[in-house]
């Protein structure tokens, strides 16, 4: 059960975050995004192996974004009249400020934590393959992104190897963050020169390997979907529309 | 026996230039031969494998006279990809030929490109797995593999085509001496198992023995002259004093001494922590332990990951050190003083490193693998280079494996093993002692055994 949601096929999670995020938009009041928010972490507390000391280090800017959308919302609101049902020395909030406020920051929640779910639950080299094989990616593209991945690890060595070559005629690392980031400049160029070299001759590997970017005719290695999809598809469908349709059963 | 490949008064040059990379070219290949193209870098041998395979002209907007004519056929009649299926390459660089994570993926990569149905991959990979020796190899992951490892792997997925022809680009230029004649071996055994065409353009054949059939020398000039064996410029003084340099985890205490003028190769297999040492040399990794002194020049194999400048004379002054003409004089870079560092070629990167590190005061010069992927031209200059500031007192420690090279230039020899330091010896010991060769994976120079045979 805990693998459910790893074992989902890529391109069907794929659409199915994008079809909730769009129906999401079209929510204003705070409780529908409230509960789908709390769907979102049910299914992924129950379908998914993830750690969650990640999840809440990835989450933290969101809550930020989601406290400042909050504040902003009643400080700065546009309209002020109705009952005031809250105050803060100055700071009169009426029902409607309250409820836009937590709108808003509801929704911030409810987007990143899907695309969290997406994110800790998806192997990036299977979603490549699946986008090619059931959204038909072409495979130029899905290859290019392939072999870029194989790249990342050379490359950090490379950025490694060049500070320290750098290290040693003089350049001292900076404490300031600023000045550090603008001297990682120095490091760029010689590490795009160096890859610009190797991208080309991994280009030439593949067309010697005799691809040619045409559509495949089978592939080693299926991403196949089947009745976990169905499933978590419904199951999906079943929170959203629960969400959206609380006013019925919420009275 | 009929040709596979023939060229017929074939001339080809890039857009951008005016020199024709080859001119009026005619050679041909019979079924089943070994054939060897040599001569130096920018003498047009790689141009001449991409015209084999079809990548160029197409890739590069060249311009190609003359008639190119593959198993019988006009090469330009074959559509795209058409082609790669029945010559198959094999590149020099093992870091950038594959495109997957394992051994199996990058094989069925290939099957799929061949539009092979999926019913017959698992197959052909277990065929092509077997005949390479390489089953175990299955489920590895590419990059955790070593150079000779991975150009076997190349190999493999390269015959996973099943091709008429192997073409093989300098195919052991990133590989120790020992694992490179291992190659080769195994690579001799498939011919014979497959029975197809080798074509190779290599520069140096000393390892390959009498693999090759055919050898084509694509440029006019003579052979490459040998190097000659260098006279020793050591001083008395000692000039660096290295006492118990170790790292965390991987480096074991090691200690030595070099003196003034003296010449030091750094010799070990793949992986045996070469690198690091001279890394730990230069405190650009964290290390324990004393040296003296602590001011050390380090080259690395890329001289332009040194660079932070726009002119080669800002470069070689960024020290702040004095006399940067004097220094642009005696190294020659004088006439490309104001060229951007990126903009010229690589032995002149080199020659630019050193000099910033001379200029900066610094007695001592690390070089990391500074002869890999060099011809015999560019071997020579690096050689004088070295001998040459060797001569005005300048101290080095060159790791390499290329043993002819160091035959030539070491004083004396570091071996290395498993990241501890087996010893400092006189190179002459050294080549002479065959056990201690084998266990670091290196062979005796041909310069050595040919001075037996005169004696003899």
């Amino acid at each position: 059960m805990r693998s459910l949601l790893h074992r989902m096929n890529p391109s069907v999670k794929f659409v199915l975050i994008t079809v909730c995020m769009f129906t999401m938009a079209f929510f204003f009041d705070p409780v529908t995004p409230l509960l789908f928010w709390a769907g979102v972490l049910l299914m992924q507390i129950l379908f998914s192996q993830t750690d969650w000391k990640k999840w809440l280090f990835f989450m933290i800017p969101f809550f930020i974004m989601a406290f400042g959308y909050f504040w902003t919302t009643l400080v700065f609101a546009k309209e002020t009249v109705g009952p005031i049902i809250w105050s803060i020395r100055s700071v009169h909030v009426t029902e409607l400020q309250l409820h836009h406020a937590l709108s808003l920051s509801f929704r911030v929640l409810a987007f990143s934590s899907l695309s969290l779910l997406f994110a800790l639950t998806t192997n990036p080299v299977t979603f490549i393959l699946s986008l090619m094989q059931q959204l038909k990616l072409s495979p130029k593209i899905a290859y290019g992104i392939l072999v870029g991945f194989q790249f990342l690890p050379v490359i950090k060595d490379e950025f490694i190897q060049i500070q320290q070559a750098q290290r040693l005629r003089g350049i001292v690392q900076k404490k300031n963050t600023l000045q550090r980031l603008l001297d990682t400049r120095l490091v760029l160029i010689p590490l795009l020169a160096g890859a610009v070299r190797k991208a080309e001759r991994s280009a030439f590997a593949m067309e010697a390997r005799g691809f040619t970017g045409e559509r495949r005719g089978g592939f080693f290695h299926e991403i196949l979907v089947d009745k976990v999809d169905a499933f978590l598809g419904v199951l999906f469908l079943f929170v959203l529309v629960l969400s959206c349709t609380n006013s019925f059963w919420l009275g | 026996m009929h040709d596979v490949i023939s060229f017929e008064k074939v001339s080809f040059r890039y857009p951008d230039e005016e020199n024709w990379t080859l001119n009026d070219f005619s050679f041909a290949v019979q079924k089943g031969s070994r054939v060897v193209v040599t001569g130096p870098s920018g003498c047009g041998k790689t141009t001449l494998l991409y015209l084999c395979n079809r990548l160029y002209p197409d890739n590069c907007d060249g311009i190609l006279t003359g008639n190119i004519e593959l198993f019988g056929k006009d090469s330009r009649t074959f559509i795209a990809g058409e082609i790669n299926h029945r010559i198959a390459t094999v590149f020099q660089d093992p870091d950038a030929q594959f495109c997957m994570q394992t051994v199996e993926e990058e094989l069925a990569f290939t099957l799929e490109n061949l539009q092979v149905k999926r019913e017959e991959m698992e197959n052909r990979i277990k065929e092509v797995l077997a005949l390479t020796n390489l089953t175990d190899f299955r489920y590895s992951i590419i990059q955790q593999l070593s150079g000779g490892q991975k150009q076997q792997i190349a190999t493999a997925c390269a015959l996973i085509m099943e091709p008429e022809i192997l073409l093989l680009d300098e195919p052991i230029a990133h590989l120790d001496p020992y694992t490179a004649k291992r190659y080769i071996e195994w690579l001799d055994q498939l011919q014979q198992n497959r029975q197809m065409t080798i074509v190779a353009i290599e520069h140096r054949l000393d390892l390959w023995g009498d693999f090759f059939d055919r050898i084509i020398p694509l440029s006019e000039s003579d052979e490459p002259s040998i190097l000659p064996k260098r006279m020793t410029s050591i001083k008395p003084e000692i000039s660096i004093q290295a006492t118990k340099i170790e790292t965390k985890t991987f480096l074991k205490p090691a200690s030595f001494s070099l003196q003034r003028g003296e010449i030091t190769i750094l010799a070990g297999p793949n992986g045996s922590g070469k690198s690091t040492l001279l890394k730990a040399l230069c405190h650009l990794i964290p290390r324990n332990g004393l040296i003296e002194p602590t001011f050390l020049g380090y080259v690395p194999q890329s001289p332009e990951f040194l660079f932070l400048t726009k002119t080669v004379q800002d470069e070689v002054a960024y020290g702040g050190g004095y006399g940067v003409d004097n220094m642009l004089q005696r190294l020659k870079l004088m006439d490309i003083a104001a060229s951007h560092p990126f903009s010229i070629s690589h032995g002149q990167k080199r020659r630019v490193a050193i000099a910033a590190m001379l200029c900066d005061g610094r007695e001592v010069i690390l070089m990391d693998e500074p002869t890999s992927g060099q011809d015999a031209a560019a071997l020579s200059e690096l050689y004088q280079l070295i001998d040459e500031r060797a001569h005005d007192g300048t101290t080095f420690l060159i790791v390499t494996h290329d043993m002819e090279f160091a035959y030539c230039l070491a004083d004396s020899i570091i071996l290395m093993e498993d990241g501890s330091l087996t010893g400092k010896f006189p190179a002459l010991a050294v080549w002479e002692n065959e056990k201690l060769l084998l266990e670091h994976h290196l062979l005796p120079p041909k310069g050595l055994m040919q001075c037996e045979k005169s004696f003899a």
